[in-house]
């Protein structure tokens, strides 16, 4: 027997589901929470509802690259194990009013994360937000394995460094063929690409060949702007944020052309400081 | 007489805890002490390649763990040092299965082999980190000059202390210009936060990232900035009192004339 409900039965006709999108990488410290951030500033800003979740229990940071943690009152196991709503656990950015943040226990372990339950709670913010951009924790243990578990599609986050390129295709392959896999690689300086002191994008997409989202110039702006917990895509002045918002744009699917290399910067911008 | 097993960890990864063991171990050997390299990373490894022995691998760390080959059989000899060898991690199993019990008996038959045994902890603080931390006696926590670095150095720093475990603090890829304009913390800030001895402040250097795409620690090269700041590390591990290397930008005239590290 089957429950069959005609469509258009309901007087309002049910929103469609949001996206959930994880932030992966394998290697550590490549630019996943600094990528989930600005992402997901970039599609807030452009209007979306968004909702950014640390799955790094344990070693939590996204609510420091936000600059919300003083904010943060409950985590993601507080709702998880009954202790406050999802309501109660969600902060609010303070500078687009679209954004949230559902943090992770600092003092707490992976292990403690019950993944059936996490998956039923991404669902339910699935349900009330347009992207549940999940940042998933370094390694491919309990961690990685409950972040990837309710996220239909992945971002893959590399840098131009062969063993953050061996990490990510183990990831890859981890993944499986279920999930829309999309590929960012971050941190690049074309001047060391053109020595040949630093693999090309192209020589990191020919082991991983994944469809490219972005490729990101390694600029101290991001350092400044994530110690500052100011996501640098919220900067309309920065080429690093302007490129972070062409990544949200070919997410969102209002942008479509070949993503840009970032390019060298010219004498004179190096003689009077442009960025 | 047993080496000294010392765990290199982080708990951010990325902050270069593989670059720090290879480099460190190396500067040891070239001193003339028998070093062997443990990848505790088991599924993630990277130790191989940043020593440039990725092909040279025919069993890895499970396999001794199994019994399915001899320790001896396991690891492989640098070709450039003689005293420094290394024990791969599997690539394709999981980091559970290992015991910490077993990876601290691995880890003891080695201390009989050679005088320094490095350990290259995985990121995070889940299994692997449990494995790799049991083995040791000491631990070296690199971080780097990022707030969400230190926060997750000082999560380690307290494990660690929870265990014993007497600790020294690498502070990697400084930038000084950054500093000086206030756009990043100092290596006095960190310390200070983490309230921890320091062991070494390594900057950030470009150079860095090709010799470990091309397998090769940095200290090979004599004329490399940091292969000094390495050996430094490696003397101040010996028990020397060695004085720490200004990072200050030089000065006009040092720019012109060169500057003795």
């Amino acid at each position: 027997m089957h429950d069959v409900i005609p469509q258009g039965a309901t007087d309002a006709p049910p929103k469609a589901r949001g996206r959930a999108i994880v932030v992966t990488s394998g290697k550590g410290g490549v630019g996943k929470t600094t990528t989930t951030a600005n992402v997901g500033a970039a599609l807030a800003a452009s209007g979306a509802a968004v909702v950014l979740v640390d799955a790094d229990v344990g070693l939590r940071n996204l609510d420091i690259v936000m600059g919300l943690e003083a904010r943060v009152r409950h985590h993601v196991l507080d709702v998880l194990e009954g202790l406050a709503s999802v309501d109660e656990a969600l902060v609010s950015d303070k500078r687009v009013p679209s954004l949230k943040l559902l943090a992770a226990a600092q003092t707490r372990e992976k292990d403690d994360v019950d993944t059936a339950a996490f998956r039923d709670l991404i669902g339910t913010l699935r349900d009330r937000f347009d992207y549940v951009l999940i940042d998933c924790p370094a390694g491919i243990e309990m961690g990685f394995a409950n972040a990837i578990v309710a996220a239909d599609e992945a971002i893959v986050v590399c840098t131009p460094e062969v063993s953050a390129v061996r990490d990510a295709d183990r990831v890859v392959g981890l993944l499986g063929d279920g999930r829309k896999v999309q590929l960012i690689v971050n941190r690049v300086r074309p001047e060391m690409v053109r020595k040949g002191k630093m693999l090309s994008v192209d020589d990191v997409n020919a082991i991983l060949r994944l469809p490219l989202l972005g490729v990101i110039a390694d600029a101290p702006d991001v350092i400044i702007s994530t110690n500052k917990g100011e996501p640098v895509a919220l900067d309309a002045a920065s080429p690093v944020g302007s490129t972070y918002r062409a990544i949200a744009e070919r997410i969102s699917g209002t942008r479509s052309d070949e993503p840009e290399l970032p390019r060298e910067k010219s004498f004179f911008e190096k003689l009077f400081g442009g960025r | 007489m047993a080496a000294r097993r010392i765990v290199v960890t982080s708990g951010k990864g990325g902050v270069g805890k593989t670059t720090t063991t290879a480099n460190v171990g190396a500067a040891l050997a070239q001193r003339g002490q028998r070093v062997v390299l443990v990848d505790a990373d088991i599924g993630l490894r990277n130790l191989d390649l940043v020593l440039g022995v990725e092909k040279r691998i025919v069993f890895d760390i499970v396999e001794v763990v199994e019994g399915r080959c001899q320790l001896r059989q396991a690891l492989i000899k640098d070709k450039r040092l003689e005293n420094l060898a290394i024990l791969p991690a599997a690539q394709t199993r999981d980091k559970t299965s290992i015991s910490e019990l077993q990876f601290a008996e691995v880890i003891n038959q080695l201390a009989e082999l050679c005088d320094y045994v490095l350990i290259d902890c995985p990121a995070g603080i889940e299994h692997g980190f449990r494995n790799a931390i049991a083995g040791a006696a000491e631990a070296i926590v690199v971080t780097t000059p990022e707030v969400s670095a230190i926060r997750d150095a000082d999560r380690v720093i307290g494990k660690l202390r929870e265990r014993g475990l007497p600790l020294r603090l690498i502070v990697n890829r400084i930038r000084p210009e950054m500093v000086r304009s206030g756009d990043m913390l100092s290596v006095d800030d960190v310390t200070d936060i983490l309230s921890a001895e320091l062991l070494g402040i390594v900057p950030d250097d470009p150079e860095i990232i090709d010799t470990t795409n091309r397998g090769e620690p940095i200290v090979l090269q004599p004329e490399a900035r940091l292969t000094a700041i390495y050996q430094k590390i490696a003397r101040r591990l010996e028990g020397e009192i060695v004085p720490f290397t200004s990072l200050n930008p030089p000065g006009f005239l040092e720019r012109f004339f060169g500057k003795a590290g």
